[in-house]
């Protein structure tokens, strides 16, 4: 095998008692899975708040988005969108409306321009 | 990307009937322009996508919403596909099975009504996700818990309504609806089971109603349009445990499907329980470039060293068991009795006690974590399943494992199977990968499809869902009396839906040429 995808070796060695040896993951190491799905929901910040309801899920975490990243980006980048410190907010709303790779585009429906206006925002607070 | 309209419908005509639909739901709620049809392409699409492409999609906020535009499809015969967050990945996700549909995506309409705790249920609208409820249920400290697909992405009703599972108690989801408000093709509104009487107290309390139960005649089917349901949770146990089973051998398929299906039948094992393949479990922490870079098939050599690495059997199944300390503690004993003799190891149970973190809990939390798996292939992937029901015996199951597996080899796809043990049948998930943008994969996908289609009719098999692009192919194998199931769904659906308004063509319902007089074929 060349390269497991860490975050989740770490999962399957837990959960299947092999005493399999894990690899340290790369991005949302000690993040829970209820933590993956409620991420930034209660937040105060609404961007932090729009991006745990529409983005988190695939994001944050043992996450399939996450995971992609992760084997995409070098290693001094965080693979979890929020502590990303390279967004732009135009990158953002482009490659949410249009797709990457596997990950789908999101319409005007599910997510109006307002908000995708703020959550592109939020991911941009770090590179700013 | 040209332009699309519905049926025989001009252009001009088609507009007239979308000014009438912004004036219902409001202007920034019709869209109609390329860019937007494009973004509910189906994103696992077998090729662009463009031979399911939309004309338009119409997002109303309310029941009456709903009402208003379905009257007005009816006046403009523009037939409407109505999902709930149009997330059915792997079936189609939001495009219709007929090119040129509209999309109702019902999306807007995210109410949760009611979650009632002491008696365990809850009211929902179809566009409230599964991550939505389970927030909601967190925020509240509401200690009731819900069953999630492997794609949690979507609408819980939407799913139930579709009969997805999941793999907790509750884990048939279509079985935990309780009441459906529908609006009709006419617009007329109905409520199911007790809701019909007005003022009902009993609504999510109780399925039948007085008569016929009508509810499963709104599931997989295009009779009409469900803006509410009621759905019964989980109360949180008292206590949990749960552990992983790997058979590391591919014939132990038999023997332990056979232990497995009984005590699942017994409901020692309260939920649906996965049997899957090496590659199943890989593909959601890996791609297959990481493996194997050969042409066709993976060797069972590379599956062997998938096992040996990520500490899998040739068959992997994981078991969850919630209730009272004292049942779940007999339970440990009674699992730990029928497999340790034959894996020759002691099972190490994880426990959870109410109180406890729930992280340790074999609570269901949502998550998107299954779609990982498109990626298997490299390129921009998807997946496309078929899942004929048997029944739960482990000698056939094996047989058609290694016939199915067989194929898979000579056609050059890499095997990826579960076996999905319910109380009295198995649904053999032969999953399909593919990259989308590779024609050759995408032909592979379609005549593995098709040749497994026609395997499971020549032994007594079919399909329990169906992806768009397969409905006719799946309700033609539905075929006792010359297709007499078929006929009757017909004359139901000429009867409620003379103008074939409302999803023509779902499940193969009024897509036959004639089938609802008013419109003819409508493929």
């Amino acid at each position: 095998m060349k390269r497991l995808f860490p975050a989740a070796a770490l999962l399957l060695a837990l959960a299947a008692c092999s005493g399999g040896k894990s690899e340290a993951p790369k991005g949302g190491k000690d993040v829970s899975p209820i933590v993956t799905a409620t991420f930034g929901r209660d937040s105060s910040d609404a961007g932090e708040r729009l991006f745990g309801e529409k983005c988190a899920f695939c994001h944050v975490g043992k996450s399939t988005g996450a995971m992609m990243l992760g084997r995409r980006l070098d290693e001094s980048q965080p693979a979890e969108l929020h502590k990303r410190k390279d967004l732009s907010a135009d990158y953002v709303k482009q490659v949410v409306r249009a797709g990457m790779n596997n990950m789908p585009y999101f319409n005007r429906i599910e997510l109006p321009d307002d908000q995708l206006d703020t959550i592109a925002a939020y991911l941009a607070r770090n590179s700013q | 990307m040209a332009t699309t309209f519905p049926r025989k419908l001009g252009g001009g005509a088609f507009e007239q009937s979308l000014k009438e639909f912004r004036a219902i739901v409001g202007d920034q709620w019709v869209l109609s322009g390329e860019e937007d049809r494009q973004s509910y392409i189906d994103p696992y699409a077998l090729g662009d996508g463009a031979d399911h492409d939309c004309s338009a999609v119409i997002a109303p906020a309310s029941t009456e919403e709903v009402q208003a535009v379905v009257r007005a499809a009816n006046r403009h015969k523009v037939p409407l596909w109505p999902v709930g967050r149009g997330k059915n990945l792997g079936y189609g996700g939001a495009s219709p099975a007929e090119k040129g549909n509209v999309i109702l995506d019902l999306s807007r309409m995210n109410r949760i009504l009611e979650v009632n705790e002491q008696y365990a249920h809850c009211l929902l609208e179809p566009g409230v996700g599964f991550f939505d409820l389970y927030y909601h249920l967190q925020e509240k400290k509401i200690p009731l818990w819900m069953s999630v697909p492997g794609n949690s992405w979507g609408s819980v009703i939407g799913n139930a309504l579709d009969r997805g599972i999941g793999y907790t108690p509750y884990g048939d989801h279509c079985e935990q609806i309780c009441g459906l408000e529908v609006v009709l093709p006419d617009g007329d509104i109905v409520r199911t089971g007790m809701g019909a009487q007005d003022g009902s107290r009993g609504w999510q309390h109780y399925k039948y109603g007085y008569g016929p139960g009508w509810d499963q005649m709104f599931f997989q089917s295009n009779f009409g349009i469900v803006t509410k349901a009621g759905l019964w949770l989980q109360p949180e146990p008292e206590m949990t445990a749960k552990i992983e089973l790997a058979f590391p051998h591919f014939d132990d398929a038999a023997w332990a499907i056979d232990i497995l299906a009984d005590l699942r039948r017994r409901d020692v094992i309260q939920h649906n329980i996965v049997f899957g393949s090496p590659v199943r479990a890989a593909s959601t922490m890996s791609q297959r470039a990481d493996w194997y870079e050969g042409e066709g098939a993976i060797p069972d050599s590379v599956s062997e060293e998938m096992m040996k690495k990520l500490g899998l059997g040739w068959w992997n199944a994981k078991i969850n068991l919630y209730g009272h300390e004292g049942i779940v503690t007999a339970q440990v004993a009674l699992i730990r009795k029928l497999f340790e003799p034959r894996l020759g190891k002691r099972l190490e149970f994880q426990f959870w006690r109410k109180g406890e973190p729930l992280e340790k809990s074999a609570q269901g939390v949502p998550t998107t974590m299954g779609l990982q798996c498109v990626n298997w292939y490299g390129g921009r992937g998807g997946h496309l399943s078929f899942a004929p029901v048997m029944p739960s015996d482990g000698k056939l199951a094996l047989a058609y494992a290694k016939k199915i597996k067989a194929y898979y080899e000579e056609i050059g796809q890499d095997y990826y199977a579960s076996f999905t043990i319910g109380r009295r049948h198995i649904n053999n998930v032969s999953l399909i990968l593919y990259n989308r943008d590779d024609p050759a994969m995408v032909a592979r996908a379609d005549k593995l499809y098709r040749h497994l289609l026609a395997e499971a009719a020549g032994q007594g098999f079919a399909e329990y869902r169906g992806h768009i692009s397969y409905m006719d192919a799946v309700a033609d194998t539905f075929d006792y009396g010359g297709h007499a199931l078929r006929r009757l769904n017909d004359k139901v659906k000429a009867c409620l839906d003379p103008h074939n308004i409302i999803a023509p063509g779902r499940n193969g319902i009024g897509s036959a040429p004639g089938a609802v007089a008013n419109t003819g074929d409508a493929r």
